[in-house]
């Protein structure tokens, strides 16, 4: 007689479109070493079946790289926004709650709209324009030191932990939130995108820009590439009053 | 356009801990003095009526009224667009982002209170001074003092913890240690101001 298939029971927080009532199911999956839960939302997807035995429309997410890379399956977990991929089961709390951030637009289940962050990209002007008239030379010295830097900051996959962290990022708010805004650093330290610096400057200074930042920090303590938004955020914010008093001195 | 947003904010943080900041610290030492007995509140009181009538109510006009109700209405806005997590979120930095707008929710109703009662209608309708006397007799109602004690206690957290995001939304304080650093020496100022607070209002009441 075979031992028993050891069981991970999963409490699902499900919805069946963008503006339907959110309902929870439970599910088991048969528990094995390094299980984690994108794994266990395959296997739900290959049999979805409640504990009541009740046979389900599968549970909808989203992924891709699965090595924590792309930032697409950020959801809910245990109440803490983080990245589904790299969550493993042998180090959750069980029953492992799952739920869909609610910060951003839920399209279905655990699928949430992150377009949000990809049109605050366009706002703060997140790229280098190389495109012109002139002629394409080498390319530009990089001092390493700001390199490191902007080495870590590229890091930022747009999962939106932060965003779903930030109590000032909500409907309640316009906040763009700390991905987006301190993306503008990034390309502000590029040695040809520091020509648009005043540029970005000036957009983080409008409605909902970096303004609108609380100082709560939870964007740091969630971030799953441990980026140290809120260091950033102060040198932004250091950034935007120099802008500032060349925007009232200056004209 | 002209980036009202980004004045406003920057207005909102300079006005909380310049000017009102030096609005609590009167408060706190005044009432400090009565800790000297009656006659040392006094005359520091006495002291404050010499400066000329039209400087005076410039000071509470300018100094006080306007940049208070300004804190205070762009403040509701502001923490109107919070949505308090530290439910789900419990680390420290977001515990103080809670605090800082639970106390002005308590600040809010009780400076409306505490303003209407002492300033417009005690001394500005009924003509009755400020004295150590006032606020004896006035702190024998046990509601009145914890009322008070919570208001003194909220709008000196809420000072105190505005000191570090100050230096965070200024980018003085740019890197986590300053940040922790700045923040432990913010709340141990906040302790010593609640010491303070505690010692005069007990000797109000037991005095």
């Amino acid at each position: 007689m075979a031992e028993e298939q050891k069981k991970v029971r999963f409490v699902i927080e499900r919805q069946d479109g963008p503006n339907d009532k959110p309902y929870t199911q439970e599910f088991d999956v048969d528990y094995r070493p390094g299980l984690n839960v994108v794994a266990a939302l395959m296997e739900i997807q290959k049999h979805p079946v409640t504990v009541d035995g009740k046979r389900v429309a599968p549970v909808t997410w989203e992924c891709n790289c699965l090595e924590k890379v792309c930032g697409a399956c950020m959801m809910v977990i245990n109440g803490k926004a983080r990245q589904a991929c790299c969550s493993l089961v042998d180090k959750l709390d069980q029953p492992i709650h799952l739920a869909p951030a609610r910060t951003f637009p839920v399209i279905r289940d655990l699928l949430i709209d992150r377009s949000v962050m990809f049109e605050s990209l366009k706002r703060i002007q997140g790229w280098v324009e190389i495109d012109g008239t002139w002629e394409v030379k080498d390319a530009p010295i990089q001092n390493p030191y700001t390199a490191a830097t902007a080495y870590e900051i590229s890091h930022c996959m747009t999962c939106g932990c932060c965003l779903e962290a930030c109590p000032n990022v909500g409907p309640q708010s316009d906040f763009i939130g700390p991905a987006p805004t301190v993306q503008a650093y990034l390309f502000n330290l590029h040695p040809l995108g520091k020509f648009d610096a005043p540029k970005r400057l000036n957009a983080l200074m409008g409605k909902g820009g970096i303004t609108s930042c609380g100082n709560s920090q939870n964007c740091v303590e969630v971030c799953p590439k441990n980026i140290k938004l809120t260091t950033y955020l102060a040198q932004l914010n250091r950034d935007v009053n120099k802008q500032a008093l060349k925007n009232i001195f200056n004209h | 356009m002209y980036n009202v947003t980004f004045y406003l904010r920057r207005l909102h943080s300079l006005v909380g801990l310049l000017v009102l900041g030096i609005v609590i610290l009167e408060h706190v030492m005044t009432n400090a003095s009565s800790l000297g007995g009656p006659e040392a509140m006094n005359s520091g009181l006495a002291m404050m009526e010499m400066i000329p009538k039209p400087i005076f109510y410039g000071l509470e006009i300018f100094g006080i009224a306007i940049p208070l109700l300004f804190h205070a209405i762009y403040g509701i806005y502001i923490a109107l667009q919070a949505n308090n997590n530290p439910g789900r979120f419990g680390y420290m930095r977001n515990w103080m982002f809670t605090l800082q707008r639970w106390t002005a929710w308590y600040l809010v109703p009780f400076l409306i209170w505490h303003i209407f009662y002492l300033r417009i209608y005690t001394k500005g309708i009924c003509g009755v001074p400020m004295s150590y006397e006032l606020l004896d007799s006035y702190f024998t109602n046990p509601i009145v003092v914890v009322l008070y004690t919570l208001g003194m206690l909220a709008a000196l957290f809420h000072f105190c913890n505005g000191i570090t995001t100050f230096c965070m939304t200024w980018g003085i304080a740019k890197g986590p240690r300053v940040q922790s650093v700045v923040s432990v020496l913010s709340m141990l100022l906040f302790l010593a101001f609640a010491l303070v607070t505690v010692a005069f209002m007990a000797h109000y009441v037991l005095f």
